[in-house]
């Protein structure tokens, strides 16, 4: 499997730690982000932790379309993050809005607050496409260190 | 039918209901319109004396130059009551129902930030569904309020 | 907000996360709630609006994305709405159908949550077994369906897709290997005494309560009301179906718990039925672009409890008027009232255990202490990790039924 051995690279180079935050999703994303972490897919086994606090994570994992309710707390959280610091959107609604665009509450993807770093679409994107992104993420880094 | 007919005519007789405000859609299913004046006692007598026990939720309607609030309440039987009746938009003044089913507190709160209803003997608390931020009188569930409007107004 | 105004709780710059809007906002007095507020609506999206505005079609993808875990249960109640409205009578085969999706989501729904209340206690082991077991759901959904969530399995007038032989032999092997497992959850959870004191005497709400706060689900199943939208006001196949409404008399988390694990055993029995009974035949009606011009009133027994959708129709291809009553909001009441004179470590657990439409893995928590008349925000994450380390002090410690079972597994 390719992308585990990706995987097994990146996570030997960089132990990414993660934080992730729902912006207002209806939360099927959200169960597909940690079903990438528990045994079938596993994702901890390569280093890829979850923390709870934005201080000590690398990367933000956002999924849902950004309602107004959040959208300050969605700033703060990437300010308190130190450089270098990446965000990943989750699924449709966090690339662009989904099915939820132009709704009256929705500010329409997570690019409308904070700068976004991969697009992983899906309704919901499954572990395996989160999975996918990630690696892909951090091989385009990997080029940029180069 | 029968027990949805029995309440119908039950609803007829002691309040002088006209007919053609009591309608039984299918089975299990009765929708009533009401005078506001009416409402309160119908409430609680569907609650105390029909064991309609249970309250599932308070739907909002905008009706041009009046608001409309359905009631919805089921009995164990799994027997829906649904009671409307509507106010006028200038004075869109209704009564909490919460002292008589506490649950009802998060929909009346609805109805004040969606529709603009004011809900006298609703005790001090959040708004519901919006954010503190947004204007007090923008009540996006009437008709004439457009999403558009709002994001200019944000920008 | 809260009863007692003797204390000041200062707000300025030394509290900068208080501007955002927290969750919960707990009063404390030393480690006892006072009680609490829980501000919803930080995933309100302004679905009922958009629904007027689109289709009766396009209304079905809102639906199932009001919430990712009970999607078919969310469109199949709207669906029911709009199928009355035009009149349609579904196919028996296509109720059948829609029924086993819902029940399959029933499965998955009650695992995930088996999965978060070990977490929310500290008993991880728990989380990875229940999920683990859950993609078996995942996987026999997205062969039924084409997706793991989110199933568009749905169309007014019945389903869009039919289940062949061999799937239908697939599900019945899945669910003897679901039902082995959940036997063995049934086992820790009626024998594993760390477990149960943890989850004993916690978020206790009394029958009396139930019914005044009107609490649904299983919630208030846990509490000995007999409350089940399937046997009380049946849709879908039900009436044709045999199960029992679960109820237990615990009245608190730990009921909540053997409800949950007893429903899957109900829900594995109805999915070998509707197996063995489904009828041959077409799978839709037809259905009118335009709706005739109604109301209706349709319920649905989501895995958290009743779900109502109404819609009224004007005639046209788009409805005049949507709402939508998701089970969670009508737990509110009933939470607060639990919390009430409880350990603030008690309440990750507690909302777990309404098994809340929302995610909390990243809300904050604002609390009031007012016996000292300072205030704190925190996450979520925080609270969890303060309440496993008050459980601890306190004799409560899942390491070594961890350990235990990480062996097994």
């Amino acid at each position: 499997m390719s992308i585990i051995s990706k995987v097994v690279t990146w996570a030997r180079m960089k132990s990414p730690w993660i934080i992730h935050f729902n912006t207002g999703a209806c939360n099927a994303c959200d169960i597909e982000i940690i079903a990438a972490l528990t045994p079938r897919y596993d994702i901890e086994r390569f280093g890829v932790v979850l923390k709870g606090t934005p201080r000590h994570a690398d990367v933000l994992v956002c999924s849902g379309p950004v309602t107004r309710q959040i959208e300050s707390r969605l700033k703060r959280i990437y300010e308190q993050m130190a450089e270098p610091k990446f965000v990943i959107a989750v699924g449709t609604c966090a690339c662009s809005g989904g099915v939820f665009n132009g709704c009256y509450n929705i500010m329409g993807g997570i690019d409308k607050v904070i700068p976004v770093s991969m697009y992983i679409p899906g309704c919901p994107a499954s572990p395996k496409a989160i999975m996918d992104g990630a690696v892909k993420l951090l091989a385009s880094l990997e080029e940029k260190e180069k | 039918m029968k027990a949805e007919e029995s309440i119908k005519l039950d609803l007829m007789k002691k309040f002088a209901i006209a007919e053609d405000k009591i309608r039984v859609t299918r089975a299990r299913r009765l929708f009533v319109e009401l005078a506001h004046a009416d409402f309160e006692k119908v409430f609680v007598y569907a609650k105390d004396t029909l064991k309609f026990g249970h309250l599932v939720s308070i739907t909002g309607f905008d009706e041009a130059d009046k608001l409309a609030f359905m009631y919805h309440m089921a009995h164990d039987n799994g027997v829906v009551l649904n009671l409307r009746f509507s106010v006028s938009k200038e004075s869109p003044v209704i009564h909490s129902m919460t002292k008589y089913f506490p649950g009802a507190d998060i929909y009346e709160r609805e109805l004040v930030d969606l529709f603009g209803a004011k809900v006298e003997g609703l005790a001090e608390g959040n708004r519901y569904p919006l954010t503190d931020e947004w204007p007090r009188n923008e009540h996006p569930l009437l008709k004439d309020w457009k999403p558009a409007d709002k994001k200019e107004r944000a920008a | 907000m809260h009863e007692s105004h003797k204390f000041k709780i200062p707000i300025g710059p030394q509290h900068p996360a208080l501007k955002e809007p927290e969750s919960f906002s707990v009063a404390l007095k030393g480690e006892k709630i006072l009680g609490v507020e829980i501000r919803l609506g930080y995933n309100h999206r302004g679905i009922e609006k958009a629904c007027e505005e689109r289709t009766y079609i396009q209304d079905i993808y809102l639906a199932e994305r009001i919430c990712g875990i009970c999607s078919h249960s969310h469109s199949s109640c709207f669906i029911q709405c709009v199928e009355e409205l035009a009149g349609l009578e579904v196919p028996k085969r296509g109720l059948f159908i829609r029924t086993l999706i819902g029940e399959l989501e029933r499965v998955h729904s009650h695992f995930l949550w088996l999965g978060v209340a070990g977490h929310e206690v500290g008993f991880d082991t728990l989380l990875m077994y229940t999920w683990r077991d859950r993609e078996l759901v995942m996987d026999l959904l997205a062969g039924l369906t084409g997706n793991r969530v989110n199933y568009g399995m749905n169309t007014i007038g019945g389903v869009r897709r039919d289940v062949t032989k061999e799937q239908l032999r697939k599900i019945k092997e899945t669910v003897d290997v679901l039902e082995e497992r959940t036997m063995y959850y049934i086992k820790i959870a009626t024998s594993e005494p760390t477990l149960i004191n943890r989850l004993s005497g916690v978020g206790v709400l009394s029958r009396e309560d139930t019914l005044s706060l009107d609490a649904v689900g299983p919630t208030a199943r846990a509490s000995g009301v007999s409350r089940d939208v399937r046997r009380d006001d049946p849709y879908a196949a039900y009436a044709e179906l045999n199960f029992y409404v679960i109820t237990d008399d615990h009245c608190d988390v730990y009921g909540r718990t053997i409800v949950r694990v007893k429903e899957l055993l109900e829900s594995f029995k109805i999915i070998r039925e509707i197996v063995a009974k489904i009828p041959e035949g077409p799978i839709a009606v037809k259905a009118p672009r335009r709706i005739p011009a109604g109301e209706a009133l349709s319920r649905y027994e989501a895995p958290r409890g009743e779900d109502m959708h109404y819609v009224k129709s004007n005639g046209s291809d788009k409805p005049e008027r949507v709402k939508v009553r998701a089970p969670t909001l009508a737990n509110v009441q009933a939470v607060k009232h639990m919390l009430k004179d409880r350990y603030l470590a008690d309440l990750p657990i507690v909302i777990a255990a309404i098994d809340p439409c929302f995610s909390c893995t990243d809300r904050m928590v604002r609390l009031d202490r007012m016996d000292k008349g300072q205030s704190d925000v925190i996450n979520w994450k925080q609270l969890h990790d303060y309440s496993l380390g008050w459980h601890r002090e306190h004799g409560v410690d899942f390491s070594s039924l961890n350990e235990r079972l990480k062996k097994a597994l």
